[in-house]
This record gives structure tokens, C-alpha cells and sequence, in this order.
């Protein structure tokens, strides 16, 4: 936002968010060590120096996989919403284990070679010789330079200078990102001595994000289908007032130009642009908080009735006419950016 | 990888990071302001958390830096 940067935006909620996310690393890897020397027999148990770098590579590969759930879980329940407000966090932890595991590769594998240890990662395996053929390191260095970009590019700061559409365009890297994570570990583990059962939890993990992916893909084409329903003279049918819970919105496709978020807030309706000025997240999806419909990825407001943010803030979004007729609400497609507020229309008798 | 390729590639992304410190340390001593008007007031804690973004974006953030001049100049 434009104001005074600081390092981190503190709230409590932030707070219990990254101490959860701190106990959740530290678990993971508990957990990930136990196993690890629990389901080896002794004679060939990994060095523990081994253990651990393999234990942040699968943590780091672990938090990058919830990371890409997190996004398409919130479009299709606003139960994982809280989860998405600061995401950031998880991606800069992510990139912090992944360096530990490439750095502790980087020390046992290669440190010892009478090569630079860099030139030795990417020219050969000297102390891993059981993993011959492709060079899957490359794949897993390529991987966390991406990482590396986003991490160090994740402070609102860079969305300021960058612009959403290049902050964006960036951060979508992400997913290049995880393909070159997955072919890394499958190579790695297949031509190791891992297990199949191994091979198909990445498998899983790599399938479940797939999944979603396309699931709200899916719903996003189903509701834009709907999109002109009965856009008479520019006005679009957006159904009964009770058909909204009270403090969120529909959301409606118009012909042209961007989705349209109707809100409810007790019997007033309000229709504002569905994108957030921050990052573009769906502010159909977030609900009324204080008088403002707040964006449910990091809590922009905008105040209903002229889109404007409250003061200091500065950033503005459209709105949209709206009208009832006969118990149905219809939204004007034509977004107003005047100096007048835009009045809500007014349920007849307050729907619940 | 031969060897020859690999020392190949480190010496491409170790030169393209040393010159990211260097316009990286630059910006952050005189061109904040410029770059970012939101930026003049920046703790230095927060200078040095985006340290590591201008060191490797430091194409786009010179890029940036002289399309400002640019138009400041035009003005
Ligand atoms: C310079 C970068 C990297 C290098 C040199 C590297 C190298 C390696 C090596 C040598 C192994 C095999 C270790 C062993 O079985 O003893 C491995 C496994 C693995 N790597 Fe990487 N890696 C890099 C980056 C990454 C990144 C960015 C991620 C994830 C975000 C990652 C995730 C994994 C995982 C999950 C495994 C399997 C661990 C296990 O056995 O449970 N790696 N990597
Ligand atoms: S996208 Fe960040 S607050 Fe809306």
C-alpha cells in the first residue's frame, strides 16, 4: 500500500500464522528424520548429515506443494481463505529450506572433490555413485534461483515497482518452478535407491495440485458461460437478495470488461469491480468488514459506494449501478468511476 | 555437464550477480527515491531486505532507472 514500508505488516494474525508455520517445519523434519532412520535397516542408514539435507529437500518440496494448493483451495472454499493472507511467509521459508538442502549437497557431496565444489555439482556426482545419468542438480539449481527471485522479490515494495501485471507475471515462475522440483526429485529418487512408494507421494502431491487447478479452471468457465444471462440495455441479472449471505457477494461476468462483485451488507447492494488494485484477487470472494469490502488475499479495503480505499490509502476500484425489480437484482456491466457515490439499492423488507 | 561448460555457466551467473551488488548498492545509497517515490523515507532494515531483488533484477531496476532520468530530463 502506499504508505510507510516496513519490514512486515505485523498483526497478531500474522503472528500465530508464522509460528504455526515454524512448528510445522520443525515437525515435518522431526518427523522426516525418525522415519528415515526407523524404516532403514542399520546396515545401510544414512549419515545423519545425509538424512538432513534429504529432510529439507522434502520439507522444501513439501511446503512448495501446499503453497500451490493454498490458491485454487481459497477460490473454491472461503475456509481456506485465512491461509492465503500471508502466503509470502511460506514462500520464503520454502526458498530458506531449499538452500539448506542445496548448500548441504553442495558440503557433503561435492565439498570434498579436488574440484571447485560449484563445478563439481554440475560436472559430475563424485560421492554419489549409486545416481548416474541425467544430471537431475541442474534441474534442482534452476529451481531455486526461481526461488531465489521470488523470495527476494515478495515485499510489497517490488509490487509497487514492478506493477501487478509484472509482479504477477513473475511469481506465476512458481510453477516452472515446481515442474523442474518434481522431475528433480523423480530423477533423483528413481535413479537413487528410493522406494516406489516414495516415487508416488511426490506423485500425489505433484497430482493433487493438478487437480485443483483445473477444478477451479473449471468453475471460473462455468460461471463466465453464465456471463450474459439476460444483459438487457447493459443490465445484467444477478438474482434474489437472500440468495447473497449477508457481508459477501456474487459474482457476475458481464459481456465485456472485468467481473463484477455484487455485495450484500444487511439490506443495502452494492456492486464493485471483482479485481483487488493489489494483486488482483478476487474481491468477490472476500466480505464486508467495517463498512469495506476487504480483498481476502491481503486485506486491501474499498469503501462500497465509491470504490475508493479509506484514508491514508489511495487506490481505487469501479463500481457499478445497481437496481431491484420484482425481487431479482440487476447490475449495470458499464463500471462508474465519478466523484459521486453510486447508492446502493435497498432491499424491500430486510432480507436475512 | 563437462567441467569446462560448468565453470562456464558459474562464471556467467557470478559476473551477472556481481554487477547486481554493484547497481544494487547504488540504487540503495541514491536511486530509491527514483525508483519508488513511495521509498524515501525506507528503514534500513527494509533497504536491506530488497537488497537481494535489485541484485538480481538489476537489468530491469537500471532499465527502470534511466526511463525515469529520461523523462525527468524531457520535463
Ligand atoms: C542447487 C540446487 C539443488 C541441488 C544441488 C540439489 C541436489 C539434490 C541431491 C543430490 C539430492 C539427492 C540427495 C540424496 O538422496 O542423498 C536431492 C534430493 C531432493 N531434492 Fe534437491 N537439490 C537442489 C534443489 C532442490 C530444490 C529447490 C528442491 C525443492 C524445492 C529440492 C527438493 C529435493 C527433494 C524433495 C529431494 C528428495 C529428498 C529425499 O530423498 O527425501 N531440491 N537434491
Ligand atoms: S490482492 Fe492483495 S489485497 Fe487484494
Amino acid at each position: 500500500m502506499a504508505h510507510g514500508y516496513r519490514l512486515v505488516q505485523w498483526t497478531p494474525f500474522k503472528k500465530r500464522y508464522d509460528l504455526a508455520l515454524l512448528l510445522g517445519v520443525v515437525v515435518f523434519l522431526g518427523a522426516y528424520l525418525v522415519a528415515g532412520l526407523a524404516f532403514t535397516p542399520p546396515g545401510d542408514r544414512p549419515l545423519p548429515i545425509q538424512l538432513a539435507l534429504r529432510a529439507f529437500g522434502a520439507a522444501a518440496f513439501a511446503l512448495l506443494t501446499l503453497i500451490l494448493l493454498i490458491g485454487p483451495l481459497a477460490r473454491l472454499s472461503p475456509r481456506f481463505t485465512p491461509l492465503l493472507y500471508n502466503r509470502r511467509h511460506l514462500g520464503v521459508t520454502c526458498f530458506g529450506l531449499a538452500l539448506a538442502h542445496a548448500g548441504l549437497v553442495g558440503l557433503w557431496y561435492h565439498g570434498f572433490s579436488d574440484l571447485n565444489p560449484l563445478v563439481s555439482l554440475l560436472a559430475s556426482n563424485p560421492r554419489y555413485s549409486s545416481i548416474q545419468g541425467f544430471p537431475f542438480e541442474s534441474l534442482g539449481l534452476v529451481a531455486l534461483l526461481i526461488l531465489f527471485v521470488m523470495a527476494a522479490t515478495s515485499h510489497d515494495f517490488w509490487n509497487n515497482v514492478l506493477g501487478p501485471n509484472m509482479w504477477k507475471a513473475l511469481h506465476m515462475l512458481v510453477y516452472w518452478a515446481y515442474g523442474l522440483v518434481v522431475v528433480h526429485v523423480m530423477l533423483g529418487a528413481v535413479q537413487g535407491e528410493k522406494s516406489a512408494v516414495y516415487a508416488a507421494v511426490v506423485g500425489v502431491g505433484a497430482g493433487l495440485v493438478a487437480l485443483v487447478h483445473v477444478l477451479v479452471g473449471a468453475r471460473e468457465a462455468r460461471r463466465d458461460a453464465r456471463a450474459d444471462i439476460a444483459a438487457a440495455d447493459g443490465w445484467l441479472r444477478v438474482g434474489p437478495p437472500d440468495e447473497i449471505a449477508d457481508g459477501r457477494a456474487r459474482i457476475v461476468t458481464p459481456p465485456t470488461g472485468e467481473r463484477i462483485a455484487v455485495f450484500r451488507d444487511g439490506a443495502a447492494i452494492h456492486a464493485i469491480s471483482n479485481v483487488c488494485r493489489h494483486q488482483g484477487g478476487p474481491l468477490g470472494e472476500g466480505r464486508i468488514v467495517d463498512g469495506c469490502v476487504t480483498c481476502p488475499w491481503h486485506g486491501f479495503q474499498y469503501r462500497p459506494q465509491d470504490g475508493r480505499s479509506p484514508a491514508p490509502f489511495t487506490e481505487r476500484v469501479a463500481v457499478y449501478r445497481t437496481r431491484i425489480e420484482d425481487g431479482v437484482i440487476f447490475v449495470h456491466g458499464e463500471p462508474v468511476f465519478g466523484d459521486e457515490d453510486v447508492p446502493p439499492s435497498v432491499t424491500a423488507g430486510a432480507a436475512t | 555437464m563437462a567441467e569446462r561448460s560448468a565453470e562456464i555457466v558459474w562464471l556467467l551467473l557470478g559476473g551477472y550477480l556481481a554487477v547486481g551488488l554493484l547497481v544494487a548498492g547504488l540504487t540503495l545509497l541514491f536511486g530509491l527515491r527514483r525508483l519508488e517515490p513511495g521509498a524515501s523515507a525506507m528503514p534500513l532494515a527494509v533497504r536491506l531486505l530488497i537488497a537481494p531483488g535489485l541484485t538480481a533484477l538489476w537489468p530491469l531496476v537500471l532499465a527502470r532507472l534511466m526511463g525515469l532520468r529520461a523523462q525527468e530530463d524531457r520535463r
